[in-house]
């Protein structure tokens, strides 16, 4: 991927919402399903797909209670779930 | 963290054009609501944006870099909320007084707000965007720089 070679490594952790932590456990677990030898990692896996997410407007960055730098769904993504989680509950009623 | 694999992302054009993109439709939302507090909504995402760019140091350059994208061209060194502003409200609606007045406000409010207040809270408390503003012309030159 060719994001990858611009991911440095630092001591930090990389923290996320909610939305995104399970983004990123599907992401590593589709990961891990597709690797042929090649050694990645779930911070890996998670910084490559918040590099997406951000350029695509679905996560943004924040200052959380504190003072650390945290990810979290920007108001498109979570209006966009809501809509999806609103359509599926309509399709329950229907049927 | 000992024997963890650890990681910084970097922030692409994309991200930043994204960015922008997010707070102009926060200030879409200001221009079609009646809600006088409406702009506290752009207001905050502003403050969201250059709060983190200013934790890693790299505000000043970055406001640059949205100026930049936006097509304005100047040698001094950008003020970021102002900056930020100027890249995405309407500037016919925002003239240069009142983008100099949000900028004031929410410099006071990254300088005293505690980190788990919203930035909305602490204005209003404090007595609104004007009052805010003015506390920080009031400290003068005294306010560390943030950036």
């Amino acid at each position: 991927m060719p994001m990858q070679a611009t991911i440095l490594k630092i001591a930090m952790p990389l923290l996320m919402d909610t939305i995104l932590t399970e983004y990123a456990d599907q992401a590593f677990e589709t990961a891990r399903l597709r690797r042929n030898r090649v050694h990645t990692t779930p911070d890996l896996v998670s910084a490559e797909m918040l590099v997406e997410l951000e350029a695509s407007g679905d996560a943004m960055r924040f200052v959380d209670g504190e003072g650390r730098v945290a990810w979290k769904a920007t108001p498109r993504l979570c209006d966009h779930l809501k809509d999806l989680e609103r359509d599926a509950q309509d399709d329950l009623e229907d049927v | 963290m000992p024997g963890r694999e650890l990681t910084t992302i970097p922030f692409s054009t994309a991200a930043m054009r994204a960015s922008l993109l997010r707070l102009e439709g926060e200030w879409e939302t200001v221009q079609a609501s009646r809600g006088r507090d409406a702009i506290y909504g752009y207001l905050t995402a502003v403050f969201e944006l250059v709060s983190w760019w200013a934790q890693e140091g790299k505000a000043i350059t970055r406001a640059g870099r949205a100026l930049h994208l936006r097509g304005y061209h100047s040698d001094r060194e950008p003020e970021p909320f102002a900056a930020i502003i100027l890249c995405t409200a309407d500037r016919d609606k925002v003239d240069d007084r009142t983008r100099s007045k949000w900028s004031r406000a929410l410099r006071y409010a990254a300088e005293y707000k505690d980190l788990d207040e919203r930035s909305r809270d602490f204005i209003q408390r404090k007595g609104g965007i004007n009052e805010c503003a003015a506390r920080f012309a009031r400290l003068g030159g005294r306010q560390r720089s943030l950036f």
